[in-house]
């Protein structure tokens, strides 16, 4: 219960923290921290996936790859207000996850990683290769539309409306998956989790359970994937490529698996790392790998785990 | 229930696994209040038996009846939906979960209500929490409840499992071997319970100790290479000259 407690006021502290950074931040940290609430969508959502129903996947650059052409392409070709072109997404990242899912939940611990990581493989592949839809390597620019289309200004070529309308999509998806963590939903994935066959044998059909956790989690990442999108007004088949897939996992690892909030860490340093890192050192990921190693080496958790784990004992 | 009153009745159920026969055209019927204990050597396919009946293999030959309903080859919740449970013979609980929550998510699988699945605060769910909290009490983890599975002693893991088991609310109980490594004491009190549950439902029970077999059980059934030898009552087994040669024969010669 206090471990449920401090990951709570974490996130609530989180939250606070950036409702007021948005205002007080000069342009440059404004637009990375925009970045950092996108991704924390991203991870969130992979979080359910990854740490409450153990489901390691390695293709759910799909989902934020699709969340973003499915953005970018109703603003584009169908002359989409952007609610509506948010909502395509997130329709489009239901599809893709769903059918993907159909394919994988069924399959054990490594088959599930592999054959997520090939089909996502095949799928980058195919953006890349049809620059008629995708833009292929160089992608698409759009215009965005306003948020309203009767105000003019609500829109996110405003960098506050651009950091409080992505803001509000972190606060909304954190609340909405923090709600059904506490409803029996989570409980169910946590029993997954913990020993699916018991699971099993308690009455619960443990591949649908599975799939409810993977389309979850593939909506969220297409979410992120449009905000990402429409916030850079740019999408490329570079976001269906391996490298996010990996990036959730590296997130949700670092800040604690299975806590929700504590991806939002591993997104932040990150990010950070990237943006200051980078700047003086080419290699900076060699750094951040050793990172990693030292952060899983002191705590399988994460580092949000660790905290937590260390107030209760 | 069927015409003839039997809750289970196993028919001729057969399990290859490649060359292997582990279950060999295997009957037995169990009626409704009925304990009735599975002995046999080690290897004599008990544990394959419950996992077939169960749904966790499908049977190579044979049919499985429910309350007279063909339940052979279902998948594992559906056959624990229709009231059948059953606990694992190494301790099978959620570690990372408290004793409270292991049999809330059990609770719940039987108490579901449209709607509550995604949105409810799981705790606020009345009807699964005083029918949890019941359970807690009657198995006597009540003090336990908020502990980790995963930091209970072996004993109470074991006690933790029955009361997963009959938190679906089962018609048909199967225990495979509660007692095994657990100490005398606590051995005991989880037969007082086995006695208690017997009052409520059917058992089918694996177990080693002939003591406590005799203790609670009816009717035993007794298998050896996956064949069954013997079938009666617990007076007629311990004078079948068979069952003495192969399963007591250890005893009898020393």
């Amino acid at each position: 219960m206090e471990r449920k407690g401090m990951v709570a006021r974490f996130a609530l502290t989180s939250l606070v923290v950036l409702a007021i950074l948005g205002v007080v931040l000069p342009s440059g940290a404004r637009s990375l921290v925009v970045q950092i609430m996108i991704f924390s969508i991203f991870a969130m959502g992979y979080d359910i996936c990854l740490g409450y129903t153990n489901q390691c996947s390695l293709g759910h650059s799909m989902f934020f790859g699709a969340g973003a052409y499915g953005a970018i392409l109703s603003v584009m070709s169908f002359k989409l207000g952007l609610i509506p072109a948010l909502g395509v997404a997130l329709l489009v990242g239901f599809l893709f996850s769903f059918l993907l899912g159909l394919i994988c939940v069924r399959l054990s611990e490594a088959y599930f990683v592999i054959v997520t990581a090939i089909i996502s493989a095949v799928f980058h592949l195919l953006a890349m290769d049809m620059t008629w839809l995708t833009g292929g390597d160089d992608g698409l620019s759009a215009t965005i539309p306003p948020i309203s289309r009767s105000i003019s200004q609500l829109s996110l070529y405003n960098p506050y409306v651009n950091y409080y309308f992505v803001f509000f999509f972190l606060l909304v998806s954190y609340l909405v998956l923090k709600r059904m963590i506490g409803a029996p939903l989570g409980r169910i994935f946590i029993s997954i989790r913990e020993n699916p066959r018991r699971a099993h044998f308690l009455g619960y059909n443990v591949t649908r359970y599975k799939l409810v956790a993977f389309v979850l989690s593939g909506v969220f990442g297409a979410l992120s994937g449009a905000l990402y999108a429409m916030t850079l007004r740019y999408a490329s088949a570079d976001y269906f490529s391996f490298y996010w897939s990996v990036l959730p996992i590296v997130w949700c690892l670092i800040g604690g698996t299975g806590t929700l909030a504590g991806c939002w860490i591993g997104v932040a340093l990150m990010s950070l790392f990237q943006y200051y890192v980078s700047a003086w050192f080419t290699h900076y990921l060699l750094l951040f790998g050793i990172l990693i190693l030292i952060i899983l080496k002191v705590s399988r958790r994460g580092m949000l785990g660790y905290l937590v784990g260390r107030g209760t004992r | 229930m069927t015409e003839n009153g039997n809750l289970l009745e196993v028919a001729g159920v057969s399990m290859h696994f490649g060359g292997l026969t582990a279950v060999d055209e295997v009957s037995y019927k169990i009626g409704a209040g009925e304990v009735r204990g599975i002995i046999g050597p080690n290897g004599a396919g008990k544990t394959t038996l419950f996992n077939v009946i169960t749904g966790e293999f499908k049977p190579s030959s044979g049919k499985i009846y429910l309350k007279g309903e063909d339940i052979t080859g279902l998948a594992p919740h559906r056959i624990c939906q229709k009231g059948m449970s059953r606990t694992f013979q190494l301790t099978y609980v959620f570690p990372e979960m408290t004793v409270y929550q292991c049999v809330w998510v059990g609770v719940y699988s039987k108490a579901r209500r449209a709607g509550t699945l995604f949105f409810a605060r799981a705790d606020r769910l009345k009807e699964v929490a005083d029918k949890t909290m019941e359970l807690c009490r009657l198995v006597g983890l009540e003090d336990k409840r908020d502990e980790l599975a995963s930091n209970l002693s072996y004993g109470d893991q074991k006690v933790l499992e029955i009361a997963m088991a009959l938190s679906t609310d089962p018609v048909l109980l199967l225990l495979d071997e509660p007692t095994q490594g657990v100490g005398p004491k606590e051995a005991d009190s989880i037969v007082q319970l086995i006695e208690l549950l017997s009052r409520r439902m059917s058992i089918l029970l694996i177990e080693h100790n002939i003591d406590i077999i005799l203790r609670v059980c009816h009717n035993l059934t007794v298998l050896s290479n996956g064949r069954v030898i013997a079938d009666g009552s617990c007076e007629e087994i311990g004078r079948n000259e068979e069952v003495q040669r192969i399963y007591l024969g250890e005893i009898t010669c020393s």
